[in-house]
């Protein structure tokens, strides 16, 4: 800990937590120019992810992506790091805290450890590096992206420190270390100190505590993890074996039904659990078999529903809805007994299995309650802390702010996204401090390697199962290094681990490398990381290829290995081919605009647009329709109570009134030009339709998404049909007829989860028990019938759906084939279902006949914004985001983003935890001051241009144009960088840099070389 | 014959096709490993030469895949690169080899299995068409 007393200014964050959300908070301050002071208990950063094998819903490991970026120069310079240290105590307030941390002793001075490892091999017992052997305790696993990047030392432990000194090569060792204890001043505080897991040991009849077959959920990913007690070989704890059969039990600790179980869900576990079992399934095919056995299977994150029919239809994974009864082993018996009810019929069935995995939920650690306290912050009777109305971030102490699991439950992408909104609220509590230019890193100058013989450096990543699980690395590194002019060539691991990246720069410095291919995974998610890794080593960043070994090849051919291992070679091949030609290039810059679009004024873009604007930036904040409001207009209440239409009100106020906004009603997006940092958007406004243009850095889409309205159930046919938001009006404006009603029947999934309509609309279980719970409390006679096919009331709104079964709603499951059927009889409705347990048909008539039809993508207004924008949407006409973890509010066009509806459905509070995160993720862009445009631009060859007028014709944005000297002539600064003109040019004078025509050549000239040759 | 595995080049826009490729990967959709991707910033930038050199070199099938109709990053590069595939079908027709050899095909980024279902389907028709003429004559 350096130096901490002496640094007083408040004009920083303080961010409480180094798990996946805690980086993220910091990341986004840094890159905002924000300074941060990250501080973790733990010996490294990272958190519960790095306990994980892989994480849905693209079911890889996304912590290789994430840590590297902390140690990246250009943000190191933002960020200080404390590790082992946590907080004692907080006084001052907003703008002004003064927080007393105190760091535990390390007892190795990181400045010197090079996480080398000497001490570990001379003194194991005393050197905290445990990957996880023991499977119950998966704590103080090292990973090879540790940051920092040292061991610690575990001081009592050692019999002699002096040798244990001694044999440290760096001297880094220090037996005197106390630890440290002071004072830092920080402006705003963000906690995101994570969650812990229930403990199953106190619930007998799961038999946890006796059977080693029995594992939690995360015990088992330990066991299928590479880095974990049995090197990602899947094998019974109990005689080491394979296993045959493995169950998964939903809802241990969730839902409030055993002994010591919390009310709430934990939302994250039916995800958790399929990704197990596709994991399981994938590897082992048809010599496993894999049964899940829940109460409601919650999958209703944006695709999550694909991802369940994909487990359930692709990976034949068994779904039973049912809690077991007990898991027993009988005395001398291998296998676990498990027995069982189903809806069908009470008799109880017993099956065997080798495993039984225990999906515990989350709990607010003892620790993490403790330091809420110290922080003086308001929690609930779960100890998550208690938000202010609708802003989920916020907590009862103004300039405290919280994100991730414990501000409640929640998955990896929602985690990401209230990290980014923590550092817009934070962000805001604290002035930026002036930059100068001497901050810019240091980089060596570029080496001079035109003309000079290639020498090619090969390194190969293993991307821990992911490629090494399909390919022996190792005999393709030396196949490869074979190949001409490739003076290296080594495996490297997770090539993007800190370890392998040094590594990589020292063999390029000590082997005279002056063109490097890497074989891994896909340029689109990591050349930027390689080609910055190369320039910091004197080379030019485009003198890089990368060989998608991973995501084009293992993750596709991980069934045909050896066929995968010969297209990894071939496409290595091709790379050395095209890398060798390789020039180096200039890449261009231009100033940034800081205007900001935002396109929909509902809740979720006027927020974004607050929150932007109030950091001083230019807002143009367009809506199609002639009012702000959006679909709010229509929404009265939240399931929690809060007044949404006095919150939309001041919205609108607030909105209306800075000045920095400026709201363009009626208006339509025609055109779009420009990039990053320098758009240019049309849009017809008004009645009259007035064309204007507006010129912006960033844009920022909240759309939002359509109230669904199929024709089923005779919904606009028959009056006594309506949906959840007609309902809810009926409630608020004609309680008199509310009160008359006898019988009220709601189905959910009306035009969702069905073939048209596959995904979940996540809002309306929720909905459904609001109104339910309204309409008993102005007519408590009611009798109410929901018809769901799963109740999806995650997180706290469990607490509700508890109360609402309390009440005497009645619950009654229906399976997809065997939906209800209504008819229309005299000024009622009959509705006839099929009640599972008591195997009757049952006739319901009712006053009122409720459909949860959720929401969709408005596909007219999403389908144009997205051909104009030139964005990706799902299947089912919601924007695609870059990528649904890491970057899940980012669009693959740089500079634009998106939030709320117009993602997926979700509730208004969900929606503003995004509005936010957008407002986060564009200040990242809009605090620098330059764009860079990268050298991908199209240049002309004088000497062989004929001035032919062809390129000036093709090109899409009319850039080439003939100069005085009568030649073609190109501005790289407007220059696109699609190569078309390269394509059409008949004397190919025109190429187009980094793809040039002999480095594509080359590529194809090695793909064919042994099938010619 | 029956043991035939073509070789088959696909040049890949970076914004839809490839970007699929990607996601067909990630979701751990299956296809022919037969299929090689060369990666390119548009479909337009695909040239004549490029593809014709494909064959030259022993390719039995060449694919040029861009984004959805109107979806083209660069406006109308997709465009573009339809017509040269039928200009080059025209030509590759004229030295004897079969068009059909060659495809445009538009994927938007979102859609891995369509990336998958294409490859599959493209690298059992070039099965069907046999090896290519140019390779027979060359060996």
């Amino acid at each position: 800990m350096q130096n901490t007393n002496t640094l007083q200014t408040s004009n920083r964050v303080l961010v409480v937590g180094g798990g996946l959300g805690g980086i993220r908070t910091a990341l986004d301050l840094a890159e905002a120019e924000k300074d941060v002071i990250l501080v973790d208990k733990a010996e490294n950063i990272g958190g519960l992810m790095t306990q994980l094998d892989r994480t849905f819903p693209t079911n890889n490991c996304d912590l290789c992506t994430l840590a590297p970026n902390l140690s990246e120069s250009g943000r190191q310079e933002h960020i200080s790091l404390l590790s082992m240290t946590t907080v004692q105590g907080v006084t001052g307030e907003k703008g002004n805290f003064t927080v007393s941390l105190k760091s535990a002793p390390r007892y190795i001075n990181l400045d010197k450890c090079t996480g080398c490892g000497a001490c570990y091999e001379a003194f194991p017992e005393c050197v905290r590096f445990s990957p996880g052997l023991d499977h119950r305790a998966p704590t103080c696993m090292r990973y090879p992206q540790a940051i920092p990047q040292a061991y610690s030392i575990e001081l009592d432990k050692c019999q002699d420190i002096e040798a244990l000194v001694k044999s440290c090569p760096a001297g880094a060792i220090n037996p005197d270390d106390l630890g440290s204890s002071g004072e830092i001043s920080c402006g705003a505080i963000v906690m995101s100190p994570g969650a812990s897991l229930f403990d199953p040991s106190g619930i007998d009849y799961l038999g946890y505590s006796e059977h080693p077959d029995v594992v939690t959920s995360l015990e088992y990913e330990r066991i299928l993890s590479a880095s974990g007690p049995t090197s990602g070989q899947l094998l019974r704890p109990s005689n080491g074996e394979k296993p045959k059969k493995i169950a998964w039990i939903q809802c241990i600790g969730s839902r409030g039904l055993q002994k010591g179980a919390a009310p709430y869900c934990s939302g994250a576990c039916c995800m958790f659990a399929l990704k197990e079992a596709m994991v399981t399934k994938e590897r082992f095919q048809e010599d496993i078999e894999t049964t899940i056995f829940y109460m409601d299977m919650r999958t209703f994150g944006k695709d999550y529903e694909l991802y369940y029919q994909r487990a359930k239809d692709d990976f034949g994974i068994r779904f039973i809805h049912s809690r077991p009864h007990s898991v027993l082993r009988q005395p001398g018996a291998e296998k676990l007994e498990m027995s069982y009810t189903t809806d069908e019929s009470s008799k109880l069935i017993t099956e065997e299995y080798d495993m039984v995995v225990l999906s515990t939920g989350f709990r607010v650690g003892d620790d993490v309650r403790d330091l809420a306290l110290k922080l003086d912050i308001e929690l609930n009777e779960s100890n998550f802390p208690v938000h202010s109305g609708l802003n989920q971030i916020a907590t009862s102490r103004p300039g405290i702010y919280v994100a991730g699991t414990f501000q409640g439950p929640k998955d990896i992408p929602e985690t990401m996204v209230q990290a980014s909104a923590a550092a817009c609220l934070a962000g805001k509590d604290i002035a930026s401090p002036k930059k100068s230019p001497d901050d810019q890193p240091l980089l060596p100058p570029e080496k001079h390697v035109v003309g000079e013989e290639p020498k090619v450096g090969v390194f190969i990543c293993d991307c821990g199962e992911n490629i090494g699980g399909v390919i022996d690395v190792e005999a393709l590194v030396e196949r490869v290094g074979k190949l001409p002019h490739v003076v290296v060539a080594q495996a490297e691991g997770h090539g993007c681990s800190r370890e392998s990246m040094d590594h990589i720069r020292s063999t390029i410095k000590e082997m005279g490398i002056n063109r490097v291919v890497i074989g891994g995974c896909s340029p689109r998610t990591h050349e930027a990381k390689f080609q910055d890794l190369i320039r910091q080593e004197g080379l030019n960043k485009y003198l890089l290829e990368m060989a998608n070994i991973r995501d084009q090849v293992t993750w596709v051919h991980a069934l045909q290995p050896e066929k995968a291992v010969k297209k990894a070679e071939e496409l290595i091949r091709m790379a050395v081919g095209a890398v060798i030609k390789a020039q180096p290039l200039v890449e261009h810059s231009l100033p940034i605009n800081k205007n900001v679009l935002v396109v929909g004024g509902g809740v979720t873009g006027m927020t974004s647009a607050l929150e932007l604007a109030e950091q001083g930036f230019k807002v143009y904040l367009a809506e199609k329709s002639p009012d702000l409001g959006g679909i709010a207009r229509d929404l009265r209440k939240t399931l929690e109570g809060d007044d949404i239409q006095a919150f939309l009100g001041s919205l609108i106020e607030k909105t209306m009134a800075n000045e920095n906004i400026e709201v363009i009603t009626g208006a339509i997006i025609v055109d779009h030009s420009g990039m990053p940092g320098m758009f240019t958007t049309g849009m017809q406004v008004g009645r009259q339709m007035f064309y204007r243009q507006i010129e912006h850095g960033v844009t920022i889409l909240a759309t939002g998404a359509m109230p669904n309205r199929p024709s089923e159930f005779m919904l606009d046919e028959c009056k006594e049909v309506v949906t959840q938001i007609e309902i809810q009006t009926l409630i608020e404006d004609q309680p008199e007829t509310v009160r008359q009603w006898e019988n009220i029947v709601m189905i959910q999934c009306v035009g969702s989860r069905t073939k048209e309509n596959p995904n979940c609309s996540r809002i309306c279980c929720q909905n459904a028990i609001k109104n339910s719970l309204r309409i008993l409390e102005i007519n408590p006679d009611a009798r109410i019938f929901v018809l769901y096919r799963d109740m999806r009331t995650y997180g706290f709104q469990e607490e509700y759906y508890q109360k609402a079964r309390e009440k005497g709603v009645i619950f009654v499951r229906y399976h997809q084939d065997n939906p209800p059927q209504a008819i229309s009889v005299d000024d009622k409705v009959e509705v006839t279902f099929t009640d599972i347990i008591l195997g009757k048909e049952i006739v319901v008539t009712a006053d009122c006949l409720c459909l949860s039809t959720g929401l969709v993508a408005d596909q007219d207004s999403t389908e144009e914004l997205a051909m104009t924008f030139k964005l990706p949407r799902t299947h089912d006409g919601f924007f695609l985001e870059d990528h649904v973890k890491l970057r899940p509010v980012d669009l693959p066009v740089p500079g634009f983003f998106v939030a709320g509806t117009a993602h997926s459905p979700k509730t208004i509070s969900e929606s503003l935890v995004q509005a936010r995160a957008v407002a986060s993720r564009a200040q990242t862009l809009l605090a620098k001051e330059h764009i860079n445009l990268g050298a991908t631009t199209a240049k002309v060859d004088s000497t062989r241009c004929a001035s032919c007028l062809i390129c000036v014709r093709a090109c899409p944005f009319d850039v080439p144009f003939i100069n005085a000297d009568g030649y073609s002539e190109i501005d790289p600064a407007k220059c696109h960088g699609c190569g078309i003109c390269a394509t059409e040019c008949p004397a190919k004078a025109i190429q187009l840099m980094q793809f040039e025509d002999d480095q594509i050549l080359s590529k194809l000239e090695q793909l064919f070389e042994e099938v010619v040759g | 014959m029956e043991n035939f595995e073509p070789v088959i080049v696909a040049f890949c826009c970076h914004y839809c096709a490839y970007t699929a490729a990607d996601m067909a990967g990630s979701q751990r959709l299956p296809y022919p490993s037969n299929v090689k991707i060369i990666r390119v910033p548009c479909s337009g930038k695909v040239d004549a030469l490029h593809i014709t050199k494909a064959f030259e070199k022993g390719a039995d099938g060449v694919y040029v895949a861009g984004c959805l109709d109107g979806d083209c990053h660069f406006k109308n590069g997709n465009d573009k690169a339809a017509k040269l595939v039928t200009y080059v079908q025209n030509y590759l027709e004229e030295i004897g080899l079969e068009p059909e050899r060659l495809e445009m095909v538009r994927i938007s980024a979102g859609m891995g299995d369509r990336f998958a279902l294409i490859a599959t389907e493209i690298t059992e028709k070039i099965r069907k068409l046999g090896p290519s003429p140019i390779k027979t004559v060359a060996a």
